[in-house]
């Protein structure tokens, strides 16, 4: 017993290898799990009432449209892609030259999207996708920055929060996402 | 020489404190991320786009996935996995409630759907999910996309 008992010897256990083993189980942590996925394109559905009749001037709605076949049709315009589209909803909705063709002022515009069944859903968020751009680009150009840095916009920092709500004030984004029609379904 | 005898006495000093900072890391990890789960019943190619914006408050976000399941037993046509189970249409109602049950009252209006879906998936189908979500009044739908490189 005195043998073991030798002053010499520190009984501690060695905690060297504890950080190989906390380590392992960090790194085992690291591959196993995934931060939430917080980035995308947000959309808010309009509330579940019987559709009311409201007119809207032909000049202030954008109509996009995708049928069956992946074709897109804008503003009754049949087009292969959507290229260039941004920019046109971005004529479309500020109408710098006041054609009685578009919007009659930045905030009456509307732009309305409505894919067909058997539209791919690819298509779909591509049109979106474009029109939301369209939008950004309109409100970082009001605060003198690009859409991206418009959208990167840190929202807990003060001067960049008035930024962002100076960029979108009065202006909103105003999407319509409509169901695909029933009648195609039959 | 008075140096390495005070070396040898006390020599383990560094390494006891390195599991500490280390296990603190791992918490953090722990804490931070959610178990990746859900993934192995559905196809799931995410679009790109551009105009991606992030989500403040994350807890707010719930996830639906719409893919082409990889069992062939479950058909070909693009189903809904919620909460890891594929469920029907008719039973988005139900798990919409229980989301916001989950959120609690304060924030059951603010919840956010987060629609993961494959970029071949039908919009007859993305549009079916519009409109059981807004009888359900969950009308804040996030498209899930990558960003576009």
């Amino acid at each position: 017993m005195i043998k073991f008992k030798r002053p010499r010897l520190q009984p501690q256990v060695s905690a060297g290898s504890m950080a190989d083993i906390a380590f392992l189980l960090l790194i085992f942590f690291l591959v196993a799990t995934k931060f939430i996925e917080d980035r995308g394109l947000l959309t808010q559905l309009p509330p579940n009432v019987p559709p009311t009749d409201v007119q809207i001037k032909e000049r202030n709605l954008f109509k996009i449209r995708i049928n069956s076949k992946n074709q897109f049709m804008v503003e009754n315009e049949i087009r292969a892609d959507l290229e260039g589209l941004s920019a046109e909803i971005k004529e479309f909705v500020l109408n710098p030259n006041n054609d009685p063709g578009l919007a009659e002022t930045p905030e009456k515009a509307i732009i309305s999207i409505k894919a067909q069944r058997g539209a791919k859903y690819s298509y779909f968020i591509n049109a979106l996708d474009l029109t939301k751009e369209a939008y950004y680009q309109i409100y970082g150009a009001r605060v003198g920055l690009s859409s991206v840095e418009y959208r990167h916009l840190n929202r807990d920092n003060p001067i960049e929060n008035q930024k962002y709500l100076e960029g979108k004030e009065g202006l909103p984004m105003k999407i319509s996402i409509a169901e695909p029609d029933k009648v195609s379904q039959l | 020489m008075r140096f390495r005898k005070k070396q040898k006495q006390n020599p383990e000093i560094s390494t006891a404190s390195m599991p500490d900072i280390v296990f603190l890391l791992l918490f953090f990890f722990m804490v931070t991320a959610t178990i990746d789960k859900s993934q192995d019943q559905l196809k799931l190619e995410i679009p790109q786009a551009q105009a991606i914006t992030k989500i403040q408050k994350k807890f707010l976000i719930r996830e639906l996935h719409v893919g082409f399941p990889k069992n062939p037993n479950l058909g070909t046509s693009p189903r809904i996995s919620a909460s890891d189970r594929i469920i029907d249409i008719s039973d988005l109602g139900n798990w919409v409630q229980a989301q916001k049950t989950d959120l609690g009252e304060a924030y059951q209006d603010q919840m956010i759907v987060m629609l993961k879906a494959d970029i071949d998936v039908d919009m007859g189908l993305i549009g079916d999910i519009q409109v059981e979500l807004r009888k359900h009044n969950a009308r804040k739908v996030l498209f899930r996309t990558l960003e576009d490189i």
